[in-house]
């Protein structure tokens, strides 16, 4: 059952206040002049202003470094322990892009295989996201299936209407908790919101953006299909630095490496880090083998993986079009014109 | 900077068309109107793709070590600053003198991104760039957009030893920009130098806290040119994968170490670093120690000195007792 409700700045910081009491708190908040999904144990400390975060909020489920047990040997005797996993947590803040990122990341987690550490955060955060205010540089959402005020993925979701905000209950759980806490919120249909999102959609997709032309992403997944091997990812190879900032910032990207660090040998702990396909290692095989031996294959492997296989596995794509890696690539590999590129290239065919 | 960037397109035409070089390693326009991306020019035909304005920041000695063993001869487009990459890059015989050639370009300076971003609409065509001692004048579809100095001049130009390409085959660009002398005297090293211990380490792990050890830096480093690197490596793991500020920290410190003596200001780590730590200040302070303890000039700034810290002297005052 979906709920309607209108709530001011105001009421939004003390409801967010009000949250705090019996769960954690992750919001953007703005330290040093980037703005990170953070805890908040004061909601007067979340930000309002940012256009996205810099690190996009799949850290909260999935952290960038992640203990997953340490073990101590005494008297010849293995003592293992788990590291306990946070309890209820309300993520805020989450834009549209980013909640799409996560409905595409639940079924690499949490489908075929359980990633207890990954479906228990999971299970235990409800999911406010924040509607845009404004379209960033590098954001092309609206590109690839999304929109800026795109509600999809979130619990309850909040769309930026003059100072106040008109809330949804996008889910059954974020409904409950509007209803529990009606006092922070005043009435509002779905006629209004509807209204609101639509015409602040094309308000904001007025904003002037720089590359033009449209994405037609069937046919360019149908052209990566039939097309492993073209000259064009050794061109776009040849500037690449083989860095980990497209893949670390992405927050579709989850790839991860696991190692063991026992400094005494008597203790230690297992440990899972991100890990970048864009790292020459990152295919190396103990025997010497690589797989993916230069850039041209570890670029190519990205963009298939975004545009390709993680539609095939799992019937979304793998980009959200944040932006994040269009503004912080050093090099200026932008996915847009990729795809641009890619659609002239399949057009020459 | 039109004059540049005809001047550019025109010397590189001739080179690849006389097979004198096999490729031209130059900025190109890039997907937004306020970056440009390195390029690699094959064919004399495709050298329209050339440009020179002030969005040119980076620094692309580095390819050269991505390029090495190329089979022909590369034209390289450098600023004053990136030119000393190329010297201590000769220095260190990571590349040969006769398979480049230095397309040298006395750099009237280079504007901030960020700055760009904020004034440049995201539509506008940009048609032309000046910068003069009263700032940068951009002509373009929406109009005049104009930065003054203080507001739009990078932080490393403004401390730009030499704008004038210390090693160059070609030369363009009339007058570079000339720094004031006071902004070359390390003051913002001394100042951070000068703080209490407990302020320098905090200022220090605010930032290595938030590194994302993505390796941005290190990739595009120029001084960067070991085949393994020590961050690399699993047996044995000298630096763990696990990213905190005790790991970070030891990333940082031992890259900037690592890097003494080779490193020659050129700014692409802090340029590239997604997560905005200064780490020019960081590899600024080893460049005013061995200035300071050596006597040396910036590194990559002389061709015939040997680097501070790549050669023995007998006469070294400590191995006199």
């Amino acid at each position: 059952m979906a709920v309607y409700k209108k709530i001011s700045k105001d009421n939004l910081v003390q409801f967010l206040q009000e949250l705090t009491k019996d769960r954690i708190l992750i919001a953007p908040v703005r330290e040093h002049d980037l703005v990170s999904f953070s805890p908040a144990a004061d909601a007067g400390q979340v930000d309002f202003t940012f256009q996205n975060s810099f690190v996009p909020p799949k850290s909260w489920f999935f952290p960038q470094t992640e203990q997953i047990f340490s073990f101590r040997i005494e008297n010849g005797k293995y003592e293992l322990s788990e590291p306990s996993l946070p309890g209820g947590t309300v993520l805020f803040g989450v834009r549209p892009c980013d909640l799409k990122s996560i409905l595409a990341l639940d079924p690499v987690f949490d489908g075929k295989f359980d990633d207890n550490y990954y479906s228990d955060r999971r299970k235990n955060t409800i999911i406010i996201g924040l509607g845009c205010q404004s379209v960033g540089r590098g954001c092309f959402c609206f590109k690839v299936g999304g929109g800026p005020l795109e509600s999809n993925g979130a619990d309850i979701f909040l769309t930026p209407a003059g100072g106040d905000f008109l809330a949804e209950g996008v889910t059954d759980q974020g409904t409950d908790l509007i209803n529990k806490q009606s006092r922070f919120f005043s009435d509002s249909s779905a006629e209004q919101v509807d209204k609101e999102k639509r015409e602040g959609t094309d308000r904001l997709l007025k904003q002037p953006t720089g590359l033009k032309g449209d994405f037609n992403l069937p046919k360019l997944k149908a052209f990566l299909d039939a097309n492993y091997e073209i000259p064009y990812w050794e061109e776009l190879s040849y500037r690449c630095l083989g860095c980990g900032i497209c893949t670390y910032l992405c927050p579709t990207c989850h790839c991860f490496d696991i190692n063991d660090y026992a400094r005494t040998g008597l203790e230690g702990e297992r440990i899972r880090c991100w890990d970048s396909c864009q790292f020459k290692d990152f295919t190396l095989m103990a025997g010497g083998h690589n797989p993916r031996p230069s850039k041209k294959e570890r670029v190519r492997n990205r963009f298939m993986h975004k545009f390709k296989y993680h539609e095939d596995r799992y019937s979304i794509f793998g980009c959200v079009g944040c932006g994040r890696c269009v503004q912080k690539c050093p090099v200026n590999i932008d996915p847009r014109k990729i795809i641009l590129d890619l659609q002239e290239v399949a057009g020459n065919e | 900077m039109k004059g540049i960037e005809e001047q550019i397109r025109a010397t590189s035409s001739q080179l690849l068309a006389t097979g004198d070089v096999q490729m031209v390693i130059g900025y190109g326009a890039g997907s937004d109107n306020t970056k440009t991306m390195p390029v690699f020019i094959k064919r004399a035909e495709d050298v329209g793709k050339l440009v020179f304005n002030p969005l040119c920041v980076s620094n692309l000695a580095n390819y050269l070590l991505q390029w090495k063993n190329f089979e022909g001869k590369i034209a390289i487009v450098v600023k004053g600053c990136d030119s000393r990459s190329i010297i201590r890059l000769l220095q260190d015989k990571q590349i040969e003198r006769e398979k480049i050639i230095v397309l040298g370009v006395s750099c009237p300076g280079q504007l901030k991104s960020g700055q760009a971003e904020a004034k440049i609409p995201a539509d506008a065509v940009v048609s032309e760039a000046a910068v003069d001692n009263s700032g940068f004048k951009l002509q373009t579809s929406g109009g005049l957009i104009t930065f003054s100095l203080d507001e739009g001049l990078l932080e490393k130009c403004r401390q730009c030893e030499s704008s004038r390409p210390v090693i160059s085959d070609h030369l363009f660009g009339e007058k570079g920009f000339e720094a004031d002398k006071a902004d070359l005297q390390f003051n913002d090293v001394a100042a951070l130098e000068g703080a209490p211990l407990e302020e320098k380490s905090s200022y220090w792990d605010k930032y290595f806290e938030r590194c994302l050890r993505c390796y941005a830096c290190r990739n595009s480093c120029p001084a960067c040119s070991c085949r393994e690197c020590v961050f690399d490596m699993v047996e044995p793991d000298w630096v763990a994968k696990t990213v905190n500020l005790s790991d970070n920290s030891a990333f940082h410190l031992i890259r900037a170490f690592h890097v003494a003596g080779r490193c020659t200001d050129c700014g692409e780590c802090e340029r590239v670093c997604p997560a905005d730590i200064p780490l020019r200040t960081l590899n600024r302070k080893i460049i005013k120690d061995i200035k300071e303890l050596f006597g040396a000039p910036m590194p990559g700034s002389d061709l015939e000195a040997l680097p501070a810290l790549s050669f023995y002297a007998v006469n070294d005052p400590e191995s006199q007792n």
